[in-house]
């Protein structure tokens, strides 16, 4: 295959739209690290490397063949469940939460990865269940099994937010496969039910969790002072921001986690609702395009893949973003490119390859291999 | 690949449906700019003043420890108001000024201040950290008329820890103090703050989970000197949970007196539940001393006291057992059918095996004895030849199945076990064999043999209970802050299948050393039956001669024992003394056995019915 063929392969709009917002995640991992101690390589020399990696991981997977990876979508899924197990097993044994996998050089969070597992495997189960009378009660219980058990996994962590989006994950891929109305009331109410039973199961110190997840109010010296603070930086951008590095509440160190889970807080406090208004249209965009591409699809299962990785997009940028403005509890969920971290930088790529790749069935008509 | 059925073509259902998720994103979306410019167009102003200001600031509340009362529902530890300063770090200006200042009032290292400061800017400067707890009132007047000078300094009410009783539980509860930067680490997952208090030693230690309690905090806008100018939010504090322990205060009191002035220890214990009544170590210390943080002085005496108050004798000493051995060869003998009770021995005052002669106590000797004459009178010859007489192995499984040494569980910190030598010890820890005077000198308790008095007493419970070993339990019940209860039951840690009728002789025997003209004289009470046996430990043999011990220099001095229980057909209080350097078990140690046990008769003929709670 010819290298400009080859390159046809890859969707530029995803693509610049990929690069625009790791350069705008750039800048702000430079501003909000600048000022914190850091032992070693600067955080933003490891972004970039993490960047260049995540491109090659994204061009990669979008000069692989087809079918490929519905092929391995069951043993990805299987193989993200295996070292959730060890990673939880691993932190029983040392005591305490453990969400993070050593791999010598750098630390992985493989809850991450298992995020895309999760879709691929769904996107396999309900390609093969798909009628267009809709999925019924009984096709759906699979799909909850499959759902469970990483959610179990990374909930027992503990690390609810990750665990709810495996939930909305399942709820959006659910939507797209169809699943007809009746049973996705009775799914819900169900779901709603087993909450207060949930309560009973749960542990002292995770019922606080939870308690201080509904209300920031009860915990001021850890998450609620964090959301205070968050507030006042975004707000205190005003309309065209402090300027960039002019931020006084990243520079003050007032924010927790600000190149991470904060990172948003740091960037509207230097550019203003201006800049936040451009960086949501960017996201805007890129969501809009992964929606399309997952609608325009021939292939069933490259449809609902594409959908829910789409749906996980969303839900990390509308979640990361409303907590930082103080409409949601704090939880540990990144803003995709724009936080730093490895992790979540080489899962978002690798979703979005693997998006660019099978989007590529809107064009070309694939005789059953 | 498999053969699947797939429809080759668009679906435009499923297009339409992700079209009705598209709708949903983007409705998100314009929530989020909605919220956006809520907070950057119309509340910018408000915003924008706080953040020039950083006017938000974290005060800790800590959370009162939890009451420990003793058996009768009485507090032996509780807290107290305590003016303390405390700092944030952002607020503070002029610091070496500032520094002065405070360590002339507060007495303290400059240094050591600024230390504090710069710790807690590291953690998070807007957060609160305390400097010095419980100022005096005029230390307080110098503060208060230095507002100015001081920003970022203000005094908070906190809960401070208190003994009443002071040092007569220091080693039973143990002290608190500023958690160590080793403590903060390992209790991230606990939320341990910089500067909260943790129990460091003794019951302190062991329930520091329960009886620390959840801090609370406030959130308050300051203004530019760093006073409190509005309250944002505040969560109260969650005080710990109320230990109910089982020692009893009185008997605790009388216990602790009788040891005045002495160095050693002593535990008493109900054996049926392995209740401990009363457990004093001395010398003690006063554990107020180190609530606020103990002086330099004052602790470096501590350590240095040749006495080592900082041990708890009790379960981390560990000393020879002396004579208060000789019961359980007594019951080895018996249980094995090695010696008839009945056989007699003749005791010239010494025992020669080879070259080597050992020395009874009496130098006179005992004449013919028996098993039960040899006991009451403790006769060493009868003993040396009967320790000959035992396998050493099986000697030692009795003794550890009784609780000597080996860890009884209890559930203070630092229990040491101790060591019954034994065939396989001699080989594997000390590459020799076995020799027969070793068996000798095990027969009144010297040699490698030692032991920790609780390990001491619980072998005698054991003998008391016939062969049930308890558990020493010193929490009965935890009372947690929302008002659950949780009761804690005695437990039984072995079993051992003794024949009744050889235990029945032995208490026989016991009750003989106390009220048939034995060495335990000294602890007869009127009206009640008592047993027990006395001991005396030797640090020195001093050749050719008898010396008394009491005219020995106190260093070389013996230690003495006595263990005892009462009433002796079904015993219900089971009491071990040590006294350091005390000289003879039966005239050191006796008699405060004796006073433990009147006060808990007292005490129960008070109450009418029933010792306890």
């Amino acid at each position: 295959m010819s290298a400009r063929k080859r390159f046809a392969r890859v969707d530029w709009p995803v693509f610049l739209l990929v690069l625009g917002l790791c350069g705008v995640g750039l800048l702000n991992v430079y501003s909000g690290t600048r000022v914190l101690p850091s032992p070693g390589i600067p955080l933003f020399f490891k972004q970039i490397v993490w960047i260049l990696l995540g491109v090659g991981v994204f061009l990669l997977l979008c000069f692989m063949g087809g079918g490929l990876i519905e092929e391995w979508a069951p043993h990805l899924f299987l193989a993200a469940v295996a070292i959730l197990l060890f990673v939880l097993l691993a932190g029983k044994i040392r005591g305490g939460a453990q969400r993070w996998l050593s791999l010598g050089f750098f630390n992985v969070q493989p809850s991450e990865f298992a995020k895309i597992a999760l879709v691929l495997a769904l996107a396999r189960y309900f390609s093969g269940r798909y009628t267009y009378e809709g999925i019924g009660f009984r096709d759906l219980l699979p799909a909850l099994g499959i759902t469970l058990v990483p959610f179990l996994l990374v909930a027992l962590q503990p690390d609810l937010g990750t665990a709810g989006v495996f939930l909305i994950i399942l709820a959006a891929m659910m939507m797209i496969a169809c699943l007809r109305l009746r049973v996705f009331l009775l799914v819900g109410a169900a779901g709603a039910a087993l909450v207060p039973g949930l309560w009973f199961v749960m542990k002292d110190y995770q019922k606080q969790r939870v308690l201080t997840f509904l209300d920031p109010g009860r915990d001021p010296l850890g998450a609620g002072y964090h959301v205070i603070q968050s507030k006042i930086a975004v707000g205190s951008g005003g309309v065209f921001g402090k300027g960039y590095l002019r931020g006084t509440q990243g520079s003050l160190r007032f924010l927790p986690e600000q190149h991470t889970d904060f990172a948003f807080a740091i960037f509207s406090e230097e550019w203003g609702f201006a800049g936040s208004v451009v960086l949501l249209l960017l996201f805007l965009a890129l969501v809009y395009r992964m929606f399309y591409l997952a609608s325009q699809s021939q292939d069933r299962f490259a449809s609902f893949a594409c959908g829910g990785i789409a749906s996980y997009f969303l839900a990390h940028i509308v979640i990361n973003i409303a907590m930082v403005c103080g409409l949601f509890p704090v939880v540990g969920i990144p803003l995709p490119f724009v936080s730093y971290g490895g992790s979540s930088m080489l899962t978002n790529m690798i979703s979005l390859g693997i998006l660019a790749n099978l989007s590529r069935t809107r064009f070309t008509f694939q005789p059953g291999e | 690949m498999k053969e699947r059925i797939r429809k080759r073509e668009q679906d435009p259902w499923i297009a339409s449906r992700i079209r009705i998720l598209q709708g949903i994103g983007l409705a998100l979306f314009f929530l989020l700019l909605g919220r956006l410019y809520w907070l950057q167009v119309v509340k910018y102003e408000e915003l924008r003043t706080l953040s020039e200001n950083n006017r938000i600031r974290i005060r800790v509340v800590r959370a009162p420890r939890g009451v420990i009362l003793d058996r009768r529902g009485r507090p032996v530890a509780e807290t107290q108001a305590s003016f303390d300063l405390i700092v944030t770090p952002v607020d503070v200006k002029a610091i070496e000024e500032e520094l002065q200042l405070l360590s002339e009032v507060l007495e303290l290292d400059a240094g050591e201040i600024r230390e504090k400061i710069i710790r807690g800017q590291d953690a998070n400067p807007y957060r609160s950290i305390t400097i010095a707890r419980d100022l005096r009132f005029e230390q307080l007047s110098v503060i208060e008329f230095n507002r100015e000078a001081l920003p970022g300094f203000s005094v908070q009410v906190e809960a401070k820890r208190s003994y009443p009783l002071g040092p007569e539980f220091a080693h039973v509860l143990g002290y608190v103090g500023e958690a160590s930067e080793q403590e903060l680490a390992a209790g991230q997952g606990r939320r341990l703050l910089l500067g909260d208090i943790v129990g460091k030693y003794g019951l302190e230690k062991a329930r520091d989970d329960v009886l620390r309690g959840v801090n609370g905090g406030r959130q308050v806008e300051v203004d530019a000197a760093g006073r409190d100018k509005r309250l944002v939010t505040e969560v109260p504090p969650r005080t710990g949970a109320t230990v109910q322990t089982t020692i009893d205060a009185d008997i605790q009191k009388v216990a602790y007196e009788a040891m005045e002035k002495k160095a050693g220890t002593v535990i008493a214990m109900d054996p049926k539940t392995g209740d401990i009544l009363a457990f004093v170590s001395m010398p003690a210390f006063n554990p107020n001393s180190f609530s606020q943080g103990i002086r330099k002085n004052e602790w470096a005496a501590l350590v240095a006291n040749p006495r080592t108050p900082l041990q708890n004798k009790g379960l981390q000493g560990t000393y020879a057992p002396g004579s208060t051995v000789k019961p359980f060869l007594a019951l080895t003998a018996l249980e094995m059918g090695v010696q008839n009770p009945n056989a007699r021995v003749l005791c010239e005052g010494s025992f020669t095996l080879g070259n080597r002669t050992f020395r009874c106590w009496k130098e006179k000797g005992h004449g013919m004895v028996d098993m039960y004459k040899a006991i009451v009178q403790s006769c060493d010859v009868y003993f040396y030849t009967l320790g000959l007489k035992l396998d050493p192995d099986r000697l030692a499984s009795l003794e550890r199945g009784a609780g000597l040494g080996v860890l009884t569980g209890v559930e203070l910190p630092g229990e040491k076990s101790g060591l019954i030598p034994d065939t396989y010890w001699k080989q594997e820890v000390m590459k020799g064999r076995w020799y027969s005077y070793e068996s000798v000198l095990l027969g009144i308790g010297q040699g490698a043999i030692h032991v920790t008095p609780l390990g001491m007493l619980s072998s005698y419970a054991a003998i008391a209970t016939g062969g049930q070993v308890m558990r020493p339990r010193l929490v009965s019940r935890v009372v947690h802050g929302d008002g659950t209860a949780q009761d804690l039951p005695p437990v039984v840690e072995r079993d051992l299948s003794w024949n009744p009728a050889n235990v029945a002789f032995i208490r026989r025997t016991l009750a003989g050393v106390v009220n048939d003209y034995g060495t335990g004289g000294a602890a007869r009470l009127p009206g009640v039956e008592v047993g027990g046996k006395t001991g005396t430990a030797q640090i020195v043999t001093v050749k050719g001669k008898m010396i008394k011990s009491e005219d020995l220099p106190y260093d070389i001095r013996d230690h003495a024992w006595f263990v005892g229980f009462a009433p002796v057909p079904d015993p219900e209080i089971c009491v071990v003394v040590m006294v350091e350097h005390g000289g003879h078990g039966g005239s050191a140690a006796a008699p405060v056995v004796k006073a433990v046990m009147q006060e808990y008769f007292r005490r129960k003929q008070v109450d009418g019915k029933g010792g306890g709670a």
